[in-house]
């Protein structure tokens, strides 16, 4: 008799499974153990839209890299400084005028590149996003972990804090510390969407955690003589990774947004940085003349980027779900 | 009540004691009002000895040993008085960071639930090496390999691979395994199994207490075992203190409280057993509930469903309903709290040895 092995893999339903063991039955099936990640990955896969989001992200994160070293103008380099035209030219594909070749069109004004403005704003749009996060996270996480675990007055104390500061208008919020407190560079409006956007994530923490801190492997932990920081960090903060990844990845979309939209409003970052919002302020004076390619670019950045993103955190809500199946 | 167990005690010396619990008192302030789950128990353990906790649910015999091992969430609960003597120290007045080196060092817990008692996120071999790691300060390459070893000695096979799997590869009894070894890891003193067979089936019951036993008689660890399964204490314990709504009710050896029991609520547990003598009778049962936590009854907690309970007879005599009864001892390590062993009733507690008349007259 043949020795076969199959390993039952994300390639064979059990339907399948079944069916070849029935065809073969000298087969000797040996289950393949995948860890959570393995199974995440295989619903993740699974969802189409998802993967085109991911996909997007992931052009995003490369164009922001290396997108800089292949456009034709540096973002800040003004090609004729002594001359002020009225009118930018069109896209090179649509004018025809391929000398220099212009894939997004021109500004009126100081004739920068579309192309250069759009990808260092993806740069820093995904810096600030990404940045942001991190640092919410990392607040909300602790903050919503320690109340959470310890309970009590302790947790009473924080979460009347964060319910407090969730009263206020927190995009008008932003506004005012963008104007006092920033000094209109990148940094510190990341810092400001950071120290903004702990509060949701610290309440869905401080949730998980109060359910988790009553399992049977907290209190054998305990029983193990590890540390109750230990426990916060170790044991319990890894058992909800899943819902703040899907947390933090829907918080990227939201602070490029919201980045956009207070730069936008000028009260973001400085107007000599060419972020999303930026470019869309500045090119609003010249839309009646009809430089649409001006606003459409950026405007069609931010839309595609915040797609992808919600997206990716939709499929990733899916695939993170402990009690979703295959 | 002390003096009572310590001389029951008789010959053991303080220095042959391991545990050593005095007076314990556990008490949960709820919306309600107040449990008290644990009340006033006292018990020991002997160096490399073996004591069963038993009784049916809700008695306080697993807050007895959350509160051994100052798990007990306060609040809501409450230690409100006692001492646990462990080793010369007082645990109840232990410093946190001290009592954090004797959990899992010296007293070691396995739980009732193994299919939850390990982390779903972090592998076996992680989680045994973590309290290798705590408690003899070895690297993670040493506890790894500690961890291997530990997975060894509980009977784990191809343990180099399981060690690397996660709990959810893991069959129940495997699981409850990995406990085992997590827990004997670090050679505790004393090991506490809270009903560490109750989740299991049947065929994996036995093997895993024979492991518990044979590991206990190979490193000679003290053994404190929480059971409701007098056939698990049978099998496995020296001594045993049943428990009833908080409070200790018979104390003895097992061959003494399994084939002479003395306490009413001790002989309902053991009729209520199924078995094949009694074939086609109806089986026994205890009847009433354990009382309402909120509304214990002020005299003998068993009294409402005793069936030796009697009311008054002659003025000032104590009667079940409203006095409880102390913990007597009845010589030779045995002690039952019952009127039934007072001198005054002698001659109740001859209708009680003849039991079928006893049983018969109260009903």
């Amino acid at each position: 008799m043949a020795e076969r092995t199959v390993a039952v893999t994300a390639d064979l339903t059990p339907a399948e499974l079944e069916q070849l063991l029935l065809e073969r039955p000298d087969y000797e099936v040996q289950l393949e153990s995948l860890n959570q990640w393995q199974l995440a990955w295989r619903r993740f896969r699974r969802h189409r839209l998802a993967l085109a989001g991911a996909a997007l992200f992931l052009a995003l994160v490369a164009i922001a890299i290396i997108g800089p070293f292949f456009v034709h103008y540096d973002y800040y380099e003004i090609p004729h400084p002594d001359e002020l035209v009225y009118a930018g030219r069109p896209p090179s594909w649509i004018s025809g005028d391929w000398d220099p070749p212009l894939l997004m069109g021109e500004t009126a004004r100081l004739q920068r590149d579309i192309l250069g403005l759009v990808v260092n704003g993806a740069r820093l749009s995904l810096v600030i996003g990404v940045g942001a996060t991190i640092i919410s996270v990392v607040i909300g996480a602790v903050w919503g972990g320690v109340a959470g675990y310890f309970g009590g007055w302790l947790d009473s104390v924080m979460m009347r804090i964060v319910d407090s500061l969730l009263t206020l208008p927190i995009l008008f919020l932003i506004l005012v510390a963008g104007k006092f407190l920033g000094r209109g560079d990148w940094p510190s409006v990341m810092l400001i969407f950071g120290l903004f956007g702990w509060l949701g994530l610290s309440r869905l923490v401080r949730s998980l955690f109060l359910s988790l801190r009553e399992e049977d492997f907290v209190d054998a932990a305990r029983a193990v003589g590890v540390s109750d920081g230990r426990i916060i960090l170790r044991h319990i903060l890894p058992n909800t990774l899943s819902p703040i990844i899907v947390a933090a990845t829907l918080s990227v979309a939201g602070v490029i947004i919201g980045e956009a939209f207070v730069s936008f409003l000028g009260f973001g970052v400085d107007i000599t940085q060419p972020t999303w919002g930026n470019v869309l302020t500045s090119s609003l004076d010249f839309l009646q003349q009809g430089n649409w390619w001006w606003a459409f670019f950026p405007g069609f950045a931010i839309v595609l980027t915040v797609l992808g993103i919600n997206f990716m955190g939709d499929g990733l809500r899916d695939a993170l779900d402990p009690r979703a199946r295959i | 009540m002390t003096s009572v167990l310590a001389s029951a005690q008789g010959g053991t010396r303080a220095d042959d004691v391991v545990l050593d619990v005095r007076d314990l008192r556990t008490y949960f302030h709820v919306m309600d009002g107040t449990v008290r789950a644990v009340d006033g128990v006292d018990f020991q353990i002997r160096r490399s000895g073996r004591l069963a906790l038993v009784g049916e649910s809700g008695c306080g015999k697993s807050v007895t040993a959350l509160t051994i091992m100052r798990l007990i969430d306060q609040p809501p609960g409450e230690i409100a008085s006692g001492e646990v003597w462990f080793d010369g120290r007082d645990l109840l007045t232990l410093p946190a960071d001290q009592m954090r080196a004797v959990r899992g060092g010296e007293i070691a817990m396995i739980f009732q639930e193994p299919m939850t008692s390990l982390n779903p996120v972090l592998t076996v071999g992680d989680q045994i090496g973590e309290a290798v790691k705590l408690h003899q300060h070895l690297r993670d390459r040493e506890a790894f390999e500690a961890a291997v070893q530990a997975l060894r000695d509980v009977g784990v096979p191809a343990p180099e691979r399981r060690v690397k799997q996660y709990p959810h590869e893991l069959s129940g009894g495997m699981r409850q395994r990995v406990m085992i070894a997590m827990a004997l890891s670090c050679r505790p003193k004393l090991l506490i199994a809270d009903e560490p067979t109750t989740a299991l089936d049947v065929t994996i019951q036995r093997q895993i207490l024979e492991l518990i036993k044979e590991i206990q008689e190979r490193t000679g660890t003290a053994l404190l075992l929480i059971t409701h399964d007098l056939g698990v204490v049978a099998e496995t314990v020296d001594e045993v203190v049943v428990m009833y709504a908080g409070r200790i009710v018979e104390t003895g050896t097992v061959e003494e409280v399994l084939l002479e029991p003395r306490h009413p609520y001790t002989r309902g547990l053991l009729s209520s057993i199924p078995s094949r003598g009694k074939r086609g009778q109806r089986l026994s049962v205890i009847k009433g509930v354990v009382p309402n936590p909120f509304r214990m009854p002020p005299g003998c907690k068993f009294e409402p469903r005793c069936p030796y309970a009697w009311e008054t007879s002659v003025q000032g005599e104590p009667t079940c309903a409203q006095n409880e009864p102390e913990l007597l001892s009845l010589g030779d390590g045995r002690a039952s709290r019952c009127w039934l062993h007072d001198p005054r009733f002698t001659g109740r507690l001859r209708d009680y040895e003849r039991p079928t008349a006893g049983a018969e007259e109260a009903r």
